[in-house]
């Protein structure tokens, strides 16, 4: 073999490096040990998405009054700079780690890995992880949790489902909230129900009214909780 | 609304990249970003700005090429795209399901969530 030239790049010269980097990777990453960590511990996680003031915090609330004695619970909170929530939900007696996520419109698998390191998991049996309410974002992220719940509620009016079909997609229960409130608003609980169905045959689908606790029996149903 | 995150990562990563490779400076990035994952191009080309400024990514130039979304059904193999419901005359928008166009089966989504960085052109 004969070598007739060393090209060596001093000047500096121009390469095409393909990556094929997955951007999402490291969430998806921590996700599933957030995962494996919960599973280690027998812990069930719900992951509770769902517009702005749906309902979230009031359906976790009713679910820990009712589940509270068959479970020991625990709740994040995500919340972009308050702690409302989570002072509201620490009131029943369970512990709640408020996770602020500062301009961020979502939780990722990061943030609820530093509060799953908080929490002694030897002591809990069901965490309810409350997201930033947002029907666009959250479903880009995956945490790690065993399922999701959305929360949407008639007083947004009849076309919150169609407008915004996928994150019914990884839903597994969909609750319409605040059916007390449907006349008054003219809107059809079950075509929304309906809709739901049709974009996401597999999720279950309640009607809830969270003032009251109607519905909220159906969706632990559902949960298999 | 979650571009500002996305774009950080990505920018966050081809400087990883272009350090580890001791590149003197990065001239084109290309990303592969799929329709699903709902992020404005003229959103990401934004940020891309502001958070390369004063990087040797600076002035570099951004090439993004979309995805369509694409669904599977596991019961008779159909892959394309989404089966569509418009049946409210008021609402002009077509709606994607997660039903099979062709059987009574359920889809899996098995394309257009991508966010990929495929192909960095830099000076090394
Ligand atoms: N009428 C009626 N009001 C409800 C119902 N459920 C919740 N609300 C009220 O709706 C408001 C918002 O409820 P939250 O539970 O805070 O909603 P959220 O989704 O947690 O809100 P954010 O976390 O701020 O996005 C509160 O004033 C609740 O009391 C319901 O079924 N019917
Ligand atoms: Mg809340
Ligand atoms: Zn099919």
């Amino acid at each position: 073999m004969n070598i007739k030239d060393v090209i060596r790049a001093e000047e500096g010269e121009i390469f095409d490096i393909e990556l094929d980097e997955n951007v999402l990777k490291a969430n998806a990453k921590l996700a599933q040990q957030n995962r494996e960590l919960l599973l280690k511990h027998g812990v069930n996680s719900i992951d509770v998405m769902g517009s702005i003031g749906a309902g979230k915090t009031s359906l976790i609330e009713k679910m820990v009054e009712k589940l509270k004695t068959r479970y020991r619970i625990a709740v994040f909170k995500g919340d972009l700079t308050t702690t409302i929530d989570a002072e509201i939900i620490s009131r029943h007696g369970v512990d709640v780690i408020a996770i602020n996520t500062g301009k961020e419109c979502h939780l990722d698998a990061n943030l609820v890995h530093k509060a799953l390191k908080r929490l002694n998991l030897k002591m809990v049996d069901l965490l309810f992880i409350e997201n930033v309410g947002n029907l666009i974002c959250p479903a880009e992220f995956p945490l790690g949790s065993e399922k999701r719940i959305v929360v949407i509620s008639v007083t947004e009016g009849p076309y919150m489902v169609v407008k915004h079909p996928f994150i019914f997609m990884d839903a597994d229960v969909v609750a319409i909230n605040k059916v007390d409130l449907a006349e008054a608003m003219e809107v059809d609980v079950t075509k929304l129900g309906g809709d739901v169905k049709k974009i996401n045959p597999k999720a279950a689908v309640v009607a809830t009214n969270c003032r009251t606790g109607e519905g909220v029996n159906q969706v632990i149903a559902a949960l298999k909780l | 609304m979650h571009e500002g995150a996305i774009t950080s990562q990505i920018v966050e990563n081809v400087l990883r990249e272009a350090e580890k490779r001791k590149a003197k400076s990065v001239l084109e990035v290309h990303l592969e970003i799929g329709k699903l994952m709902f992020l404005n191009p003229e959103q990401v080309r934004f940020w891309y700005q502001m958070l390369t400024k004063n990087t040797i990514l600076e002035g570099s130039k951004l090439m993004i090429e979309e995805k369509e979304g694409v669904v599977k059904c596991p019961k008779c193999g159909y892959q394309g795209d989404f089966k569509y419901i418009n049946d409210d005359p008021a609402f002009h928008v077509p709606t994607p399901t997660l039903n099979c166009p062709k059987c009574d089966g359920t889809v899996e989504i098995i394309g257009g969530k991508e966010c990929l960085i495929k192909k960095v052109k830099m000076l090394i």
